[in-house]
């Protein structure tokens, strides 16, 4: 299994690593009095390279430190072929009770070029097997816009998704980020990617498909059947209050944003010393949080304009009217009293219109 | 006995110094230590400058004389070369603005003789600041580099220095390259000065080679400076720089006459009257002696609020006994190149304004005066000397005065002809009259000089031609090097003319350009339109002949550097009302980013910050969104 690849020092580093973790988990005590916390989320990395006791161990030590809400959102990320039967029962007794599944295709060949270790079959397994261990509230990851990726292809991936009746559907179109091989390829010129009219095409037929299955589009990659929007995703939308513990984990608390150290090692000898793991910090201005509040908005297919007006005495300009009335003329969006709601059309275009508001608005 | 009384009025100047050095050491006791008089007798003084192409060493030499001379040590030069101190300068190894700097050197003959070293700019935009200096010397010393051999730039500035009758005194430079060519350099130098062999100074700068010898020329050579200290005033402005506190500083050299602190002096060009408030001479500080006399190079500062009032070639005089008239060769300065200066956010409209009135201060040849576009709003016409002077000014309001600019494509300055009769002078394409109107149009034409390599001659043809050049003749240097004339429109070589002579000669041609005339052309204004509106400053002038294959560049060019709307925009060409070309910008399909979540959120509010200036930055022609770099798209066409 994926987990044997790493050696006896990998497993001591898991040790110092969640020692710091349970530690960091008692340096936020305070926090966690503060406010009930709703959902724990178990992301980035490959968190099922933890075995389920040691989940149940972080699980337990936040309920007992932090106060809780009854009915908790616990998201665990798993990719196929690094989890069997035991494992996700563990999990699922641990109390984990939503997985987020990165299956990010049903091809073969593009899971190869995504460097997956995990076939279309066995992602499909994983799929059933998290359901015969009890999983009711599942997500499935999906990416598209892959380099010589026909429409067709990703229109078989998405019915395949769909035909598990999952609870949630994720579907990103293709990333290239700074200094990764992609990267590489595509700046050498060996790969080159799909052209924004196919990866536009590829969005449309996303949005049209799971709205014909029933499932709402509340954000730019994000589908759900009514009652399973991700709630600790909305929270990091709608700036509520979050803590991130581990490496690089981003936190955000009434209007202050740190983040932490990105090396593992740094992070454990920083806690051992009883200090704060942070790196940085921001505290937002009005303006910032102004530009967030717009975008996150918008990301999620709304823009509430009296709360705006309310909440940044922000002033209805000349320029910023004509720029919704030249989105509804578009049909970009639709006004619903006073808020004005993305249309598809409007998702595909929804960076450049927070471009636009933001700049008509300050 | 006219030599006896000439001599004794020499001994009291000369104690008259000595106060004066001691009066000032009395008062800033740090200069003690310092020059111990100052000699004013005009036969060991030597005024001269040095000419040289860019790269060829002029500065490195210029600097070893410096260190030489004990002007300054080793140890001070913290710039490799003192004389460009403007960073803008030694970015580009050009030497912008003109200083002056004086040396005291014990020749073999014992004697302690009094170097003025006039600083020349190197460049064609600047020709007339050259000659003026030149004016104020008697000798120059011609420097060649030992692997480049003569350039275009070195002839024209040789002959502007041989037609002002100074005294050559021919080095060739850099002769440690493995690359250098001695005898084949000292050849054409000999064919181009007439001079004998042994009269050609070999030398390396930067190994401190033949500077001796350089400094022994240049006391034997050169004659010392004539004139009579007790003739009305007639002192020449080779330079002036603009001082904060003291406004405008003039350097000068003095024929005829002497001038002293608190005198009355009159500027013959501007026939303006200010008290000569400090006069000095030119060490590495401004170095106060309360008066300059017939033969010395100096300072002046007249309580001029600005250099407008003291420009360069101007003769000074005392307003008292003035002479009868100023030394010849006086010109207004021209702008020849015209661009709108438009601030990216409309709002620095007023602190742009100032800042040109600053830079204009200390720059007598810019102009500039307000002008509105419907694309970019309120900004200015600014007239440059040239490319170069234009990009000097771009490069000082933005790094010196944090100005964010957006210049439009430079053009000439049009005669337009009317029907009627009537002439009007346009140096905006946007102000062209309609067609209907116009009899004809008169474009400059310049000479130009281009001495190449005779293996690029071919290309250099061929890029004049293209350029509408008319060819003049072709003569050889020596075997090597042709020496190519034509007769061209200057608004053929504002662009990238320079370039390309640079381009295609693997770098060894070089140009020099004087302005002719004004010639009837076949001149159209080209009219950019989008979306049917068309965008006045995207306008240009240009020859008919060109202008389908200029429309159609220009068309695709902006295609590449709009970028996509939320709606189709159509580019059109156009020459009047017919349209010449057209092309495309389809609509943004798609903008978005798939994710964002809580460590996203940070970079990507941060990169929505930057798109919104950019958004802000962007010049809109009806709701069309046009970013800066479209404006100058007619300057990199060929890409």
């Amino acid at each position: 299994m994926y987990c044997d690849f790493y050696s006896i020092e990998n497993h001591e580093t898991i040790d110092k690593f969640l020692n710091a973790l349970h530690q960091e988990i008692n340096l936020y005590k305070h926090y966690g009095e503060m406010e009930k916390y709703q959902t724990i989320y178990f992301g980035g990395g490959t968190p099922s390279l933890l075995m389920p006791e040691q989940i149940g161990e972080i699980i337990n030590h936040l309920k007992q430190s932090y106060s809780s809400e009854p009915d908790t959102e616990i998201t665990m990320e798993v990719n196929p072929g690094t989890v069997d039967r035991e494992k996700l029962e563990g999990y699922r007794s641990a109390g984990v009770n939503r997985l987020s599944i990165g299956v990010q295709s049903f091809d073969d060949k593009e899971l190869n070029f995504l460097t997956r270790i995990h076939s279309s079959d066995e992602a499909a397994r994983s799929i059933m097997l998290a359901r015969e261990c009890g999983f009711e509230n599942l997500s499935i990851d999906l990416i598209y816009a892959l380099p010589d990726q026909e429409l067709s292809s990703w229109k078989k991936t998405l019915n395949k998704a769909i035909s598990f009746k999952p609870e949630h559907i994720s579907a990103y179109s293709l990333i290239v980020e700074e200094n990764t091989p992609l990267a590489e390829s595509v700046s050498t010129g060996k790969i080159s990617l799909l052209s924004i009219e196919d990866d536009a095409a590829m969005y449309e037929l996303t949005m049209e498909m799971m709205l014909e299955n029933g499932y709402e589009h509340y954000e730019v990659s994000n589908y759900a059947r009514p009652g399973y929007h991700s709630r600790h995703n909305t929270n990091y939308w709608n700036h509520s209050n979050y803590l991130g513990l581990g490496p690089s984990a981003h936190s955000y608390w009434a209007g202050r944003r740190w983040w932490n150290i990105r090396d593992i090692e740094e992070y454990c000898r920083r806690i051992t010393r009883g200090e704060l793991p942070i790196d940085g910090e921001e505290i937002l201005t009005n303006n910032q949080l102004l530009d967030e509040t717009v975008m996150l908005g918008l990301r999620t297919g709304v823009l509430d304009i009296s709360y705006l007006k309310k909440r940044f005495n922000i002033k209805f300009t000349d320029e910023l009217q004509s720029i919704i009335k030249q989105s509804l003329s578009d049909k970009l969006a639709r006004i619903e009293g006073d808020i004005l709601r993305l249309t598809n059309k409007g998702f595909l275009v929804c960076d450049e219109l927070s471009q636009r508001i933001l700049s008509a608005i300050q | 006995m006219e030599y006896n009384s000439h001599n004794a009025q020499y001994q009291l100047i000369f104690l008259a110094n000595t106060l004066i050095f001691w009066y000032i050491c009395n008062e800033n006791p740090a200069c003690f230590g310092g020059i111990a008089f100052i000699d004013t007798q005009m036969e060991h003084i030597r005024n001269f400058c040095i000419i040289a192409h860019i790269d060829h060493g002029k500065s490195t030499i210029a600097d070893r004389l410096l260190e030489r001379t004990g002007t300054i040590t080793e140890r001070e030069m913290k710039f490799n070369q003192v004389l460009d101190d403007m960073e803008l300068e030694q970015e580009r190894g050009i030497t912008i603005k003109l200083h002056a700097i004086q040396m005291k050197y014990k020749a073999k003959d014992s004697k302690t003789y009094t170097l003025n070293l006039i600083d020349t700019p190197g460049h064609v935009d600047f020709s007339y600041e050259v000659s003026r200096s030149l004016e104020a010397c008697e000798g120059a010393i011609l420097v060649v580099d030992a692997s480049q051999g003569v350039e275009a730039q070195t002839i024209s500035n040789l002959y502007l220095a041989i037609d002002a009758g100074l005294e050559i005194i021919p080095v060739i430079n850099k002769i440690d390259l493995p690359s250098a060519m001695v005898d084949s350099v000292k050849h054409q130098i000999m064919d181009l000065i007439g001079c004998k062999e042994d009269e050609i100074i070999l030398s390396s700068a930067k190994m401190k080679i033949g500077i001796d010898e350089i400094l022994e020329a240049v006391v034997n050579r050169i004659k010392p400076p004539s004139g009579d200290p007790n003739a009305p005033l007639q002192a020449l402005i080779f330079d002036s720089i603009f001082d904060g506190y003291r406004g405008s500083v003039v350097y000068i050299r003095v024929f005829q006459g002497t001038l002293k602190e608190k005198d009355r002096v009159k500027f013959f060009a501007t026939d303006k009257i200010f008290d000569a408030e400090e006069v000095g001479i030119l060490e590495m500080q401004r170095f106060r002696t309360k008066e300059l006399s017939a033969g010395d190079v100096g300072y002046l500062i007249p309580g001029a609020r600005d250099v407008h009032d003291t420009k360069v070639g101007d003769t000074i005089t005392n307003a008292d006994n003035p002479a009868s008239g100023p030394l010849p060769g006086y010109k207004e300065a021209k702008p020849m190149v015209f661009a709108g200066l438009y601030p990216v956010v409309p709002d620095n409209f007023a602190e742009l304004r100032d800042s040109l009135e600053k830079l204009r201060m200390n720059d007598a040849s810019l102009i500039f005066e307000p002008e509105s576009s419907v694309a970019l709003g309120f900004g200015f016409r600014a007239g440059f000397l040239g490319l170069l002077h234009m990009e000097i000014i771009q490069e000082r309001l933005e790094r010196e005065y944090k100005q964010e600019l957006i210049t439009t494509v430079p053009n000439v300055e049009y005669r337009i002809v009317k029907i009627g009769g009537d002439v009007v002078l346009v140096d905006n394409p946007a102000m062209m009259p309609a067609e209907g109107d116009i009899e004809h149009v008169e474009e400059p034409f310049i000479s130009a000089q281009i001495i190449v390599p005779t293996e690029y001659i071919g290309n250099i043809m061929k890029l004049c031609t293209d350029r509408r050049g008319v060819y003049k003749n072709t003569t050889y240097i020596d075997p090597t090097r042709a020496d190519l004339r034509y007769e061209l429109p200057l608004s053929e070589i504002i662009f990238d003319f320079y370039d390309k002579l640079k381009s295609t000669s693997r770098g060894y041609a070089s140009l020099d350009y004087d302005f002719l005339e004004y010639r009837k052309s076949d001149l159209v204004k080209l009219d950019i339109l989008l979306n049917g509106e068309s965008v006045d400053a995207l306008s240009s002038i240009v020859h008919e002949e060109k202008s389908y294959e200029w429309g159609k560049k220009l068309c695709a060019k902006l295609r590449k550097l709009i970028p996509r709307q939320m709606f189709e925009v159509v580019i059109q060409a156009a020459i009047g009302s017919k349209v010449i070309s057209r092309d495309t910008i389809s609509a943004m399909r798609k903008n978005v980013i798939a994710k964002c979540y809580g460590g996203d959120i940070s970079r990507k509010r941060k990169l929505l910050e930057k798109q919104k200036e950019g958004k802000k930055r962007m010049k809109q022609v009806g709701r069309v969104e046009i970013p800066q770099e479209a404006f100058l798209a007619v300057l990199s066409m060929e890409e």
